[in-house]
């Protein structure tokens, strides 16, 4: 069964055509010197008999009153001559304001974004009669006068203002004009004499429409598969894909992940590097104060847990994280990562990230069995005569490391299992008791996905 | 029997007639026409210039309104009711609404009356035009219960002429039938459809009247605000107030209705095309410059300044952020995609704040929107920098038919404006074609001085209201 659809198209016109035909005045009397005026009421000609009956109050003695104007669908005719290809579906993407629900009214920032498709309206030619009741031939003059004038040869009639409605705007044009409905010259009675106006009106009858979310290219797929050698992201993800959703980089600008706060930077703007003496990682840069409400405001409406940024690594992966606005500084996201979007590790987690010219393990620690440290500093020589005492394992075997080496107590002594040295091949390996995720990169570790992206390396989808 | 007089077989037979009806027939209210109105000093009614309108000083039956169109339409009614007795056959009748109910079928009626009678108590024969009321078919229950009184049955006489049953063996006539058909309420029979409908009750100072009561004293009603005691005078306004009764008109006729029908249709009409064209002002537009979204400094939060207006928007100094002159930034400098066919208003891009004037504001910022309110129609701009570009002008306009409709039939028509002059005033711009600037009353002559209301002014190249 289709579904039910009914848009009130052609009820729109008759109500715009009353208002065309309204507030019109005929003299009536006398009020003091002067002609009174009375204003002539229009409305739908063919009542049922129930209504008709109620309009006279269910009463002989009702008295039917002119002047008044009437109209009636007198024809409805396909338009052949204005006939356009069937088939043509015509697009329009527009943006939207944001619309606030409490007040009921928009906003001065961007919300939703959508495409419109409209397929070819049907074109038909409406005609209306409108019955022109008088008492008398001086008031058809009076209203005839008025009315005649608006149709030079015809006059805009509109059935809605909606700016994407391509079927509103219409013309109505006078055809023809009957004078009287009575014998001229009069018979034995003195009916109420109607003048009838036939008007044609040129209209659309539509289809609905399909609205989606806005489609326009926000970002060219080059190829249906990355460098990886899989489906590209924007090929499988159907949100992308459909345009319900949006991905955008805000005006080529960084942005830098620290901790999980998502800061936005200009290019120019640097972030602090911290010093080799300390672990404790920068929390702002503090020359940029750029707000992610009006960055995002550009675009769209934030919304919290399901907006997301998208952070392209090196290899071309993503890292997704959802994000939620920073409800004590606005120049901050809460960037919550999607943990199956994280690189895998590729070396067995650590336990802890340590000096070892500073910090060392208890002697009589019983349970280092298993216990894996990554080193910021080198330990132990072969040259060395005395090596260091703390990192000595069973029959005084030493531990000889280096700086970024990870080492592994396993069989009563301590023992490099990732050597750094040399080593170029991309590794990841997540610190246990910081939960935090650590890339080498052949000459350091750095943290993996945390760091400053330049533009066009990360990107908004709200 | 016939003779050339009416001899007194003629009279005998008469009487018995007049007899039968007096005891067979049943009362009827006569209306009296009594002409077309007197006086009058409009054109409508005094024919001002118009030989075929003429100015009547009495009432009387002979006149006619109009000579042209041969129609009485302003037609008085004697206020004095006639009563005589007539009879008519009682019939069927039908709604029918092929004429959209107007007419009730076969609803007419042949009344005869008796001759003689007819002559004594109205003074000339029933004709065309006469009002006549029958009480038989009054009814006391309409579908609107509240009415004050029941709804009486008007016809209006079509056909009089002598009834051919009326003949006596004398070859004299002694009847007079009338076709009658239901009065309509219409411009000529105003006069009968204007009273008031409420029982004719003489205020009396001795009478105590309940809450609510209506009554009538010196042409003015007033109704009982509480039950009033007897002696208290009609201008004790604890008791009485003034009270506008509706006429039968309002109650009987159908226009009441009509027009409430007529004013539910405009308010929709109203609600779904507020103004002409199309509404644009939903819809978002990205400020840009140069072809790019607008400059990223505007969004430092310490200046303020947000490209989407909402942190003190277009409060914007360029040079102090380093900006040359003309240089864009923040607001949307144009419509972008939605500027078409009718979309102006006096609204700026996204809903951002608009200063209206008949000046341009002083010490504009960057992206400030003024609204000139003496252009005709009303012109949006902005300032860059260095001038105050224009953005639109506000054509849409209320497509209800007066004065709020700005289209340019309408400013013809609904034209309110004088234009003075030095020796008549100030004369009504709006005038006849055929009669434009003749000296009439009506143009402004000494009988036609105006108060004040010239167009109000407009920028070089600007049409006139």
């Amino acid at each position: 069964m289709q579904n039910f659809f009914y848009d009130e198209q052609i009820r729109r016109f008759l109500l715009q055509f009353t208002r065309m035909v309204s507030g019109f005045q005929v003299q009536y009397g006398r009020d003091g010197e002067q002609a009174a005026l009375l204003r002539v009421p229009v409305r739908y000609g063919d009542a049922t008999r129930n209504v008709q009956t109620i309009l006279q109050e269910n009463s002989a003695s009702s008295l039917p009153s002119t002047p008044l104007m009437t109209f009636y669908i007198s024809s409805l005719d396909y338009d052949r001559p204005r006939m356009q290809e069937p088939y043509h579906v015509n697009s329009v993407s527009i943006r939207q304001r944001t619309y606030d629900s409490a007040t009921d009214t928009y906003e001065t920032t961007q919300g939703n974004a959508f495409t419109i498709e409209r397929l070819m309206p049907v074109p038909y030619r409406l005609g209306i009669t409108l019955d022109i009741w008088t008492s008398n031939t001086n008031q058809k003059l009076q209203l005839l006068e008025q009315i005649l004038t608006l149709f030079n040869p015809s006059l805009e009639i509109q059935s809605t203002d909606n700016y994407l409605d391509w079927t509103s705007l219409s013309v109505v044009e006078l055809d023809s004009c009957t004078w009287t409905s009575r014998t001229i010259p009069q018979g034995t009675e003195n009916p109420i004499d109607i003048a009838s106006l036939k008007f044609g009106i040129p209209i659309w009858i539509s289809s609905p429409v399909k609205v989606k979310k806005l489609g326009v290219v926000e970002r060219v797929v080059a190829s249906m598969y990355d460098a990886n050698g899989d489906f590209h992201n924007a090929i499988e993800n159907n949100d992308l894909l459909l345009g319900t959703r949006q991905q955008i980089t805000p005006y080529n600008w960084a942005a830098v992940l620290i901790n999980n706060k998502l800061q936005c930077l200009q290019q120019q703007s640097l972030a602090e590097e911290p010093g080799n003496e300390s672990l404790t990682p920068t929390q702002i840069v503090s020359n940029s104060n750029l707000q992610w409400t009006a960055v995002i405001g550009v675009y769209g409406v934030l919304r919290p847990g399901i907006s997301q940024i998208r952070l392209v690594q090196a290899d071309e992966s993503e890292v997704i994280g959802t994000i939620v606005l920073d409800p004590s500084d606005n120049r901050f996201l809460l960037f919550d990562v999607d943990p199956d979007t994280a690189p895998q590790n590729t070396l067995a987690p650590i336990d802890a990230i340590v000096n070892p010219l500073t910090w060392a393990p208890a002697p009589d620690d019983s349970n280092l069995e298993g216990v894996r440290y990554l080193l910021t500093e080198a330990t132990g020589s072969y040259d060395n005569e005395y090596p260091a005492v703390a990192w000595i394992g069973e029959n005084g075997r030493p531990l000889i490391a280096k700086a970024n080496d990870i080492i592994e107590y396993s069989g009563n002594y301590w023992h490099v299992v990732f050597n750094a040295e040399g080593n170029t091949d991309i590794q990841y390996v997540t610190n246990i008791t910081t939960s935090i995720q650590y890339q080498w990169v052949g000459t350091q570790w750095i943290k993996s996905y945390q760091g400053i992206y330049p533009g066009g390396t990360w990107s908004l989808v709200l | 029997m016939y003779r050339t007089n009416r001899t007194r077989d003629y009279q005998f037979l008469d009487r018995t007639i007049a007899e039968m009806y007096t005891v067979g027939g049943l009362d009827l209210y006569c209306h009296k026409y009594l002409g077309p109105e007197t006086g009058g000093t409009d054109s409508a009614f005094s024919g001002n210039a118009d030989a075929t309108l003429p100015i009547y000083e009495t009432l009387s039956p002979l006149n006619i309104q109009d000579l042209l169109l041969l129609e009485n339409r302003d037609r008085q009614y004697d206020p004095d009711v006639y009563v005589m007795r007539g009879v008519y056959n009682a019939q069927d009748i039908d709604f029918d609404l092929t004429q959209f109910g107007l007419f009730l079928n076969n609803d007419t009626l042949f009344i005869t009356f008796h001759y003689n009678k007819m002559i004594d108590t109205f003074g000339r024969k029933l004709m065309n035009g006469d009002v006549l009321e029958i009480p038989n078919l009054k009814d006391f229950h309409p579908l609107k219960a509240d009415l004050p009184t029941g709804l009486a049955r008007y016809y209006v006489i079509q056909d009089a002429a002598y009834a051919s049953e009326g003949f006596s063996v004398t070859w004299l006539p002694h009847l007079w039938r009338v076709k009658a058909t239901p009065l309509t309420d219409s411009q000529e029979f105003n006069t009968i459809t204007n009273k008031p409908m409420v029982s004719e009750q003489i205020w009396d100072n001795g009478n105590f009247y309940p809450t609510g009561s209506v009554v009538n004293y010196g042409n003015t009603y007033y109704q009982a605000r509480a039950n009033t005691p007897a002696g208290t005078d009609i201008t004790n306004t604890n008791y009485w107030r003034e009270y506008t009764p509706s006429t039968i008109s309002d109650l009987q006729g159908t226009r009441t209705k009509d027009t409430a029908i007529n004013e539910a249709i405009l308010t929709q009409a109203d609600i779904e095309v507020p103004l002409s064209g199309y509404d644009i002002s939903k819809f978002y537009i990205l400020p840009t410059e140069n072809l790019q979204p607008a400059n990223s400094t505007t969004l430092y939060a310490g200046s303020d300044n947000t490209v989407d207006g909402t942190q003190g928007g277009m409060d914007v100094t360029p040079q102090s952020l380093g900006y040359t002159e003309g240089y864009l930034t923040g607001t949307p400098t144009s419509f972008g995609y939605t500027v078409g066919y009718l979309t102006g208003s006096d609204e700026a891009p996204n809903g951002l704040p608009v200063t209206p004037g008949v000046t341009f504001p002083l010490n504009p910022s960057l992206g400030d929107y003024a609204l000139r309110l003496d252009y005709q129609p009303n012109r949006l701009f902005r300032w860059d920098g260095v001038r105050w570009v224009k953005l639109e002008d506000a054509v849409r306009t209320n497509l209800n038919n007066g004065s709020a409709n700005d289209i340019l039939h309408s400013t013809f028509v609904n034209n309110t404006y004088t234009v003075p002059t030095t020796d008549m005033g100030n004369i009504p711009s709006r005038q006849s074609l055929s009669e434009m600037l003749k000296p009439r009353a009506d143009n402004g002559d000494e009988g036609g001085n105006l108060p004040p209301k010239p167009f109000p002014l407009t920028q070089p190249g600007q049409k006139s209201s």
